[in-house]
């Protein structure tokens, strides 16, 4: 497992996928033998995964997504969604409220809660959603999942009906689905009668429903939660409702989690224990997966033709899809190339060139999938538009040069240079000027064989087209740092196209909508993609009802290519042991150990 | 020697105030700051806005230099963007582990090369000898990291006599109590070394055959066991004093690629899992200890030669 945890996974899908992720290799791993009650399991994070952070409201930097999978073990999130249904969609089990109803055109949701009680006894109540509320509200600069304009600013007022439902006053209409799957899982209860005070060892009160109150008891809870050696012993933190509770949270990233005896949901472990195990390196990984060290592994790329040994051992090997895509921005701001990219016909024939089912096939053996649009190609969902799923641009070398000398582009060299300047049907267009090259940079993250031949293979594809790519590989976090929107007069815009998809790009919550990626308003927008009728389209996507809405958006986003469409890659390639049962590879790369069982 | 002691300190002052500000400066001029790597591309605007106020990236780097070297004089290193744990606390937790790594690995190194070298010495040109350096030529030019490749394939899926893991306890105590589990690492780190160390104790030992208070004692009737073990073995450890004095920053520094291959997170990793995520507290409070640890090896190498060798004492005095 590569994935960097940059790239956190936060919960949530939305219903009515269609089916037909059971039969991909998403579905239960199949066990066979008599399942048994009790047992202990361990678990293979990623390299270099160590979870962090246990308080529900995470603040910038410590989103990572183990956190956030440990985490909803022992604090039930208001709504939870997985794979688990075969679909991606809401688990009512593995949350703490019945679905949402919404009413007065999408302005009200009225939410009654499951019967669920902390570890001391007491329910889980409204207060504790409200608790959640007053404390993001006060803090909000603070919480790591903040962007203006959303949670807790779209929620114009907290109705608490009775202990187990409350309405909220949303401040405009909401499309359900988005407002439940991208919102309303941010939501966690809390509880309130254990943590609402302002000092360790401090009387109990109603200190959050004043803003300074919230904010002392924020930064006193903030500053219990930097307390890592101190999670396991905590009583804070023994404060439950999931079915899980924190046995063992080392320094060093080793977790165990323990059946939750004082459970009272329908959703009970059947283990006794799951250890969340830390490596160092895949190839460390591997070493003990091979001994047989943990029961729930990967193998990392370059070990995936081992994968015939590793099932000898007694192993299931699977990909783990996800809910994602992958894609290589431009920066339509860069001054050089900004003009450039900004012509539909140029991003045509650079999609054109990408051999998408041969990188899949040859360079990531298997482990990628093609894709061609704001939406996963798969599983297969009802947001995917024909036009996506058609793929309009499929590998076409000839047709590719060919929109490009028909723009008056010639080739000399094997570098395409502007002829024609103008911006005329058979000119270069607005803004390029004469004798303009196509060369172009692409910052790529390093560490990936995979990726490194994907990043030659695409140079040699654009080199026929008369595009000449050069490639600057970098770590990750340094890919990241140099993909910044910008201005085109600020130095931070030089970077003219960046790759940091090894392990996928984008990880969607349950609704997959594009408002953070391709409308001109999003904040991870980096390549400043401004298109007015895609902003309108994200704009119904979110706040319309109509079910075509996001299908809209897939069409014309997929044609208007605002991105590079790459493959995208697998979340993981799993080795999951044949005597452990109740798997489910969630596409929102979650787990659910407490459905997990041995079997004899 | 105490003035010599005093001047060597006050050097070594110099030295890591200059390392620390080059080391400041070079981090912190990357354009952007790191919260964009850290934080990931779903970040919002505003969760970075938090994160470079809260970590003082919207200062000058002036007011940024100067917060960072006034809580460095109260003794905080600061705290992990990433690990959330304080920079000290993290260090604390990998240096011994490290220095058991790296420690065990050098001694066994020693025990290995230094008798090597002489036997080696003594044979100079023989069948032995260029057996034994083509064994450890092959043993030096090996990458470590397919060398514990190598090991692991052997000793744990072929033969299953050793884990594939060091322990994977916190507590020293626990290393040793499961120190079936060290052997490889310990193995792994010191094949190379024993290489380096044993070729230059045997260069140190010809050297030293033919120096002419050799051939006194032979003269004088000494056996070739006492020539040998004290005679030339005391002048001929001189080098590697003097290496074993610079080799104290890569004790501290750790062994990446063992650490990586073994699952034993030390030093070497919190220093490269930090350049690789920009979380810059621990990557200075890294350095910081390796440059503390080069100038003390420096000193301990220059004091340890001064103890062994008249001469080196007489040039200091």
């Amino acid at each position: 497992m590569k994935r960097p945890l940059t790239l956190a996974v936060f919960g949530a899908a939305v219903t009515l996928l269609v089916a037909g992720c059971s039969s991909d290799g998403q579905g239960s791993a199949a066990s066979g033998g008599t399942p048994q009650q009790g047992g202990s399991v361990t678990f293979a994070m990623p390299p270099n995964a160590t979870p962090n952070w246990i308080f529900p409201i995470g603040t910038p930097g410590h989103l990572a997504s183990f956190n956030g999978a440990i985490r909803q073990e022992v604090f039930l999130p208001l709504y939870y969604y997985d794979g688990s249904s075969g679909t991606v969609a809401l688990d009512e089990k593995a949350g703490v409220a019945k679905p949402p109803v919404y009413s007065n055109g999408g302005k009200t949701v009225d939410i009654k809660l499951n019967a669920l009680t902390w570890a001391s006894g007491q329910k889980v109540t409204s207060r504790d959603v409200e608790f959640w509320f007053n404390l993001v509200k006060a803090n909000k600069a603070q919480w790591g999942n903040y962007n203006a304009g959303d949670l807790p600013d779209n929620v114009a007022k907290f109705d608490t009906v009775s202990d187990t439902e409350f309405k909220l006053e949303l401040t405009k209409a909401y499309n359900p689905d988005w407002f439940t799957a991208n919102q309303l899982t941010y939501v966690t209860p809390i509880p309130q009668a254990v943590w609402d005070v302002q000092s360790a060892g401090g009387k109990v009160g109603d200190y959050d429903r004043t803003t300074d109150g919230a904010k002392k008891v924020f930064k006193y809870l903030t500053g219990e939660a930097g307390k890592l050696s101190e999670y396991a012993s905590n009583p804070l933190w023994k404060a439950a409702d999931g079915p899980f509770t924190v046995k063992e949270f080392t320094t060093t990233g080793q977790v165990t989690l323990a059946r939750n005896p004082r459970y009272t949901g329908t959703d009970t472990a059947r283990l006794d224990t799951v250890t969340f195990k830390p490596f160092t390196s895949s190839d460390a990984e591997l070493n003990v997966l091979r001994s047989g060290g943990v029961d729930y592994g990967y193998l990392p790329a370059l070990a995936v033709s081992q994968s015939k040994s590793i099932e000898n051992s007694g192993y299931q090997v699977k990909p783990w899809n996800g809910w994602a895509i992958t894609y290589i921005p431009y920066n339509f701001n860069n001054p050089a190339m900004g003009a450039v990219f900004k012509q539909l016909y140029v991003r045509q024939a650079v999609q054109m060139s990408i051999d998408q089912s041969t990188i899949s096939r040859v360079l990531w053996h298997n482990e990628a999938a093609p894709g061609y649009g704001p939406v996963p190609q798969t599983p297969v969902s009802k947001y995917l538009s024909p036009v996506q799923q058609t793929n309009p641009y499929p590998f076409d070398l000839n047709k590719a040069k060919g929109l490009l000398t028909s723009h008056g582009w010639t080739i000399t060299n094997g570098v395409a240079s502007c002829a024609r300047p103008g911006s005329g049907p058979t000119q270069c267009g607005a803004g390029i000027k004469a004798g303009t090259q196509l060369k172009l940079t692409i910052n790529s993250q390093s560490g990936s064989t995979a990726t490194d031949n994907m990043m030659q293979e695409v140079q040699s594809s654009l080199s026929k087209i008369g595009i000449g790519l050069s490639i600057k590989a970098e770590p990750l976090n340094s890919v990241l740092d140099h993909t910044a929107q910008c201005k085109p007069s600020q130095s931070s815009c030089s970077w003219q196209l960046s790759f940091f998809g090894t392990a996928g790009s984008w990880y969607f919550p349950a609704y997959p909508s594009g408002e953070q990626i391709f409308s001109s308003t999003g904040s991870t927008n980096l390549g400043s993609y401004v298109d007015p009728a895609a902003d309108d389209l994200v704009r119904k996507s979110t706040s319309s009802s109509d079910p075509a809405a996001m299908q809209d958006y897939d069409a014309y986003v997929t044609k208007n290519l605002p991105v590079i469409w790459m493959p995208n890659p697998a979340y993981q390639v799993s080795a999951i042991r044949k005597s452990l049962g109740g798997v489910v590879q969630d596409p929102l790369a979650n787990i659910q150990p407490q459905r997990w069982y041995l079997t004899k | 020697m105490t003035r010599f002691l005093a001047k060597r300190i006050g050097q070594a002052v110099v030295v890591i105030f200059f390392v620390t500000v080059i080391v400041f400066l070079l981090l912190h001029s990357v354009p952007g700051g790191p919260a964009h790597g850290i934080l990931g591309p779903k970040a919002s605007p505003q969760a970075i806005a938090e994160f470079n106020r809260v970590h003082g990236f919207d200062k000058s780097l002036i007011q940024q230099y100067w917060a960072y070297m006034r809580e460095l004089l109260h003794g905080d290193l600061g705290e992990s963007y990433t690990l959330n744990q304080s920079v000290a606390s993290l260090i604390g937790q990998r240096i011994p582990k490290t220095l058991v790594l790296t420690g065990l690995s050098t001694l066994v190194a020693l025990l290995v090369a230094i008798p090597l070298g002489v036997w080696q010495a003594r044979r100079r040109k023989g069948l032995a000898d260029y057996a034994v350096t083509t064994v450890v030529f092959v043993g030096y030019a090996t990458p470590v990291f397919f060398l514990a490749l190598i090991l692991v394939i052997v000793f744990t899926q072929k033969t299953q006599l050793l884990p594939p893991q060091a322990p994977q306890t916190q507590s020293i105590a626990g290393l040793f109590a499961d120190s079936r589990a060290l052997i490889l690492p310990v193995l792994a780190g010191a094949i190379a070394t024993v290489a380096a160390f044993s070729r230059y104790m045997r260069s140190a030992v010809l050297d030293n055959l033919a120096e002419d208070y050799v051939r006194t004692a032979r003269a004088k009737g000494a056996s070739e066991r006492r020539v040998v073990w004290l005679h030339i073995m005391r002048n001929s450890l001189t080098p590697i004093i003097a290496m074993l004095g610079y080799y104290l920053p890569v004790l501290f520094s750790g062994a990446l690629v063992i650490e990586s291959v073994f699952n034993y997170p030390g030093m070497g990793l919190l220093f490269w899992n930090a350049a690789q995520t920009s979380d810059y507290p621990i990557l200075l409070g890294a350095v910081l200890v390796i440059a503390l640890a080069t100038v003390i090896g420096s000193l301990l190498a220059d004091v340890l030669q001064a103890l062994v060798d008249p001469r080196v004492r007489g040039a200091i005095n």
